[in-house]
């Protein structure tokens, strides 16, 4: 099924790419359906699924995967991921200590009801959204998130967010960001909700996609073409249609089109007279100065969009994208990949389960915090990252857990909490107060953040970021300090072992290795004139080190 | 004037040869080392690793930026209604012509080549400014790499102990549209990004902390890192440890921001304009390895006044341009390294009202001087008033090609971004190779 679905004029392309991938994979997939009766059942909770279709292929390709991580990593993991933070040295070793079974499911519960869930998700997905803009969707996100709204609703406000609405006037920034430029509209909506990145049709037909042509490309930009901005408000003309020239040079007129080919209906619209211009050039004028919104047309392009994007039965493009994007964040690719790549030349590692996904995430009311529920408590995102035996299996299998940087935000978030006093965050603060210091403490990353590169695919650390952690005048004064208030005030007051032990658990979340205890040692007592310096050292050698810099 | 810099009648003492290579390698006894030729550190001669070092190529990029005037540079036009009130004089190449502000490197056009029919069709400061760095349109969803990025990344070598790029814009016109990016490379390859006349940010080492624990600090990190790494595969994981790795040798390299360390007679050569002096850094950090430098100079863009702002900036240009080049051929450096002249675009050959000359991106002119360069070739022609190419009409993206080929490269080399090959330069484009060796 999945084969035959894919134009001929793919087939090539498709064959090279499984190729690549190995003939075991072909089999697998030649030989599985992707039939929506044939799928697993869809009463079967999120995260079974999830490990019943990656053990699958594990198992036809013959590899054992990685142990479950460690307690306290895992519990340092899921925090990054869902809240943007590492446990304290108390959490973790309280997680680590603790032999109740049911303690995973209760984090992951626990941190998908809490504020910092929503004020991580809110940022996280400005940053997918509004990267490069010098405007923001933070506060109309983290309305969203904090009632957990669909993601199908929180498209349909992004794209036609009412002006007089000042919820969904926040929305609308999507748009109003980008209205200027309609090409940038086109292309960072067709990839950001729809997972296809058309930018290589727009001068000519995809040369290596047989999916995507100029007329997807001016299908697609044709909802925005009568979008515009006018002082600060969006607003859409009731007229107007594109034109292109094909790279042969032919002259052609773009058509009302989705993605998936289908062409939209839409009433005849006359080009207004040249007076009828001259006219609304005033009207604009006007609202301009009265600062209103310019009313909205008869029939809004934009609308027929949503409509499109969201109709029953559309091959999945909407819950596709999403779904692959959510997964990319918590597994660092997703199961298509790259994720602005969906496409049939680019097959998915696990193609059943993404559909599985896609059809429980829309028939779960568009549902975030569900699907992000089933990717943390599945088996597959708890495994470890250390691969010792033989050769490490290919990342797509999913086989072992992947090693990604964090974010500026979790970076600055990590480094900040690594270096507060332990008293500050004792076990037995009230939810709302341990709450109400996370924010003051990711208040003050902030400023840390910037030091940091946004890690796109593929990220490479720079020369710069280590010269600032090396020499940074901030790095020393808000890393470094020793104080009543911070960790190394703390340390020096402890004796050795205790100092190590609190150290490790608070920047690393594990104790140390019996080699690192008597490097730092042998660190330390070279400096034993200098005690409170050498720690200083040790602190910044921890972290300044890979493991408190990546997510793993 | 050229026979007074004419080169060493003897060869450098070492030629260097794959078998050289080899037998010095092998002479040290050292298989790993062999499998590692390409790793500079592990030679033990030090002659050897020089030439390799002299051998290495590299790119210094003057950027022009606002506009620099074809007419007041490589492309005059006397007596002509948009000649302006500057002449064109004789070169030591017989028949090149250039304005009469160049006079010192009119002497050394014979190292140099000139391209007089660049029409780039972006006459826009940011926008001329994008694709004479990028080589190509910017497009929406790709953030392409910038001419230096590729070169750092080409030319660059990944252990190297000094920076890769290193972009000093120190006005603060037009600083935003020629901001160095690195693109879908990554942030390895962002440029140093010099803004003051002082060297980059975080060299130097804090007060609260001696050197010694500087220096055993990072080994301690490393400890830990290492122990890490062990078992988990990962390239930001590799990239983390190599921009560590690097720093010692960067702060190391801070030295080669201090033109102090230049003797008075060099540094006399370059005079003494902040423009002569970033110059003079520019050479140290080439001579030093680093692959790619630019110095920008601002602001060209004489709307007004424009034979006034030529006069001041088109002698300070001759005067910097031929030093470096003096320069870098008495130190053996000239045939590995390109220098360009590089603007956003040149300026209109009409004179307006306030005696300016506006944007113009339809016919102007580039030179590349040094390494891979056919010195003393005149490539392209404009119109008698300089209104339009005649012959040899090229964009940025042959520019590119070209810039890529006389340093070794191939153009058409692919990254691969996602399922897509981006080649250095746009597919099909050519070359010029009538400018190059």
């Amino acid at each position: 099924m999945v084969l035959r679905s894919v134009p001929p004029r793919a087939l090539p392309a498709l064959f090279r790419i499984l190729v690549c991938l190995g003939l075991s994979w072909f089999v697998a997939l030649a030989t599985s359906s992707g039939l929506a009766d044939e799928l697993l059942a869809p009463e079967r909770p999120v995260e079974e699924a999830i490990d019943h279709y990656i053990d699958a292929r594990l198992q036809a390709e013959g590899i054992s995967a990685a142990a479950p991580a460690p307690d306290a990593k895992l519990l340092r993991r899921t925090l990054l991921d869902l809240v943007g933070r590492i446990p304290t040295a108390t959490e973790a070793q309280a997680y680590a200590a603790n032999p109740d079974a049911a303690k995973r499911l209760q984090l992951v519960e626990q941190q998908l009801g809490s504020p910092s869930f929503v004020r991580f998700q809110a940022e996280r997905f400005n940053q997918l959204l509004m990267a490069g803009s010098n405007s923001n969707l933070r506060d109309y996100l983290q309305a969203a998130f904090q009632e957990n709204r669909p993601w199908n609703q929180m498209f349909r406000e992004m794209m036609l967010g009412r002006e007089d609405d000042p919820e969904q006037k926040g929305a609308l920034q999507f748009v109003r960001a980008r209205a200027a430029d309609l090409d940038k509209l086109t292309n960072d909506t067709s990839a950001l909700f729809f997972g296809v990145n058309i930018s290589c049709a727009q001068c000519h037909d995809h040369p290596l996609v047989a999916d995507w042509s100029q007329d997807h490309f001016y299908g697609m930009k044709s909802f925005f073409a009568r979008t515009f901005e006018n002082g600060g408000f969006v607003g859409e003309r009731a007229y107007g249609n594109l034109n292109y020239k094909t790279n042969k040079g032919e002259s052609r007129d773009a058509r009302l089109m989705f993605l998936t080919g289908t062409l939209i209906e839409e009433p005849a619209a006359a080009e207004p007279t040249d007076e009828q211009k001259k006219a609304e050039k005033k009207e604009l004028e006007e609202l301009k100065t009265k600062k209103q919104p310019p009313s909205a047309p008869a029939s809004s392009r934009r609308v027929k969009l949503v409509e499109a994007a969201l109709a029953a039965g559309e091959p999945g493009f909407f819950a596709r994208a999403i779904v692959n994007q959510v997964w990319q964040q918590y597994f660092g690719r997703g199961l298509v990949h790259p994720i602005d790549q969906m496409h049939s030349a680019n097959a998915p590692s696990h193609p059943e389960l993404l559909t599985w996904l896609a059809r429980d995430f829309a028939t779960h009311n568009y549902d975030l915090r569900r699907l992000q529920r089933g990717i943390v408590l599945s088996k597959a995102y708890a495994r470890d990252s250390v691969w010792t035996s033989n050769e490490r299996p290919l990342s797509e299998t999913l086989a072992v857990a992947s090693i990604r940087p964090l974010s500026p935000q979790q970076y600055a978030m990590a480094l900040r909490m690594a270096v507060v006093h332990p008293d500050h965050l004792p076990a037995d603060l009230s939810p709302e107060e341990f709450e109400k210091r996370m924010a003051g403490i990711e208040g003050g990353a902030r400023g840390m953040a910037s030091l940091f590169e946004h890690p796109g695919a593929d990220f490479q650390v720079s020369v710069d970021e280590a010269l600032a952690m090396a020499n940074g005048e901030r790095v020393e004064r808000e890393l470094l300090r020793d104080g009543k208030d911070t960790l190394l005030g703390k340390l020096t007051t402890l004796e050795r072992p205790q100092a190590l032990e609190l150290a490790s658990w608070t920047v690393l979340s594990r104790a140390l290795a019996p080699e690192e205890t008597q490097a730092i040692n042998t660190y330390l007592d070279a400096r034993s004139d200098r005690l409170p310096e050498a720690y200083r050292q040790v602190l910044w050698a921890m972290l300044a080190s890979g493991e408190c810099r990546f997510n793993h | 004037m050229t026979q007074a810099h004419s080169p060493p009648t003897t060869k450098a003492p070492l030629i260097l040869t794959r078998r050289a290579t080899l037998q010095t390698l092998a002479a040290a006894g050292s298989a790993f080392a062999a499998a590692k030729m390409d790793v500079l550190d592990v030679l033990q001669s030090p002659v050897l690793a020089d030439e390799l070092k002299r051998q290495q190529k590299r790119v210094i990029v003057l950027w022009l930026a606002g506009g620099a005037s074809q007419l007041e540079t490589f492309d005059p036009k006397p007596g002509r209604p948009t000649g302006g009130p500057f002449k064109a004089i004789p070169t030591a190449v017989p028949g090149t012509h250039i304005s009469e502000l160049m006079p010192q490197i009119a002497q050394r056009v014979g190292q140099m080549a000139i391209i007089r029919s660049l029409s780039t069709g972006n006459a826009d400061h940011g926008g001329g400014a994008q694709l004479m760095h990028l080589g190509r349109r910017e497009e929406p969803t790709v953030r392409f790499p910038d001419i230096g990025a590729m070169l750092a990344k080409e030319l660059g070598r990944p252990e190297s102990q000094v920076p890769d790029y290193v972009n000093f814009y120190t006005a603060t016109e037009g600083r935003g549209s020629a901001v160095g990016q690195s693109g879908f490379l990554g942030s390895r390859f962002l440029p140093m990004f010099l803004t003051s006349d002082s060297t980059p940010a975080n060299l130097a080492r804090r007060d609260s902390i001696n050197p010694l624990d500087h220096q055993q600090r990072l080994e301690l990190r490393k400890l830990l890192s290492d122990r890490f790494a062990a078992g988990r595969t990962s390239s930001s994981l590799a990239s983390h440890h190599e921009a560590y790795a690097r720093v010692p040798g960067l702060m190391a390299s801070a030295k080669l921001f201090d033109i102090e360390q230049e003797p008075e007679t060099i540094r006399a050569k370059y005079g003494p304009t902040l423009f002569g002096q970033q110059v003079l850094v520019a050479r140290r950090l080439i001579e030093a390895g680093v692959p790619f430098v630019k110095v920008s100079r601002a602001w060209w863009d004489s709307h007004g006044q424009n034979f006034e702002t030529h006069l001041e900036l088109v002698s300070e240009l001759d005067h910097v341009l031929s030093a470096l080049i003096d320069d870098l051929r008495d130190r053996g450096l000239l045939e590995h390294t390109l220098v360009v002249t590089l603007s956003e675009f040149g300026r209109t050959p009409n004179i307006n009202a306030s005696l300016g000359r506006d944007h113009f991106a339809n016919a102007w002119s580039v030179s590349l001087t040094g390494c891979g360069v056919k010195g003393g070739a005149v490539y392209g022609k404009s119109d008698e008033d300089g209104q339009k190419v005649e012959d040899g009409k090229v964009g940025a993206k042959e520019l590119f090609a070209t810039i890529f080929r006389a340093v070794g490269l191939d153009h058409q080399k692919s990254y691969q971004l996602g399922a897509r090959p981006i080649p250095l330069t746009e597919p099909g484009t050519q070359p010029i190779s009538e400018v190059l060796a």
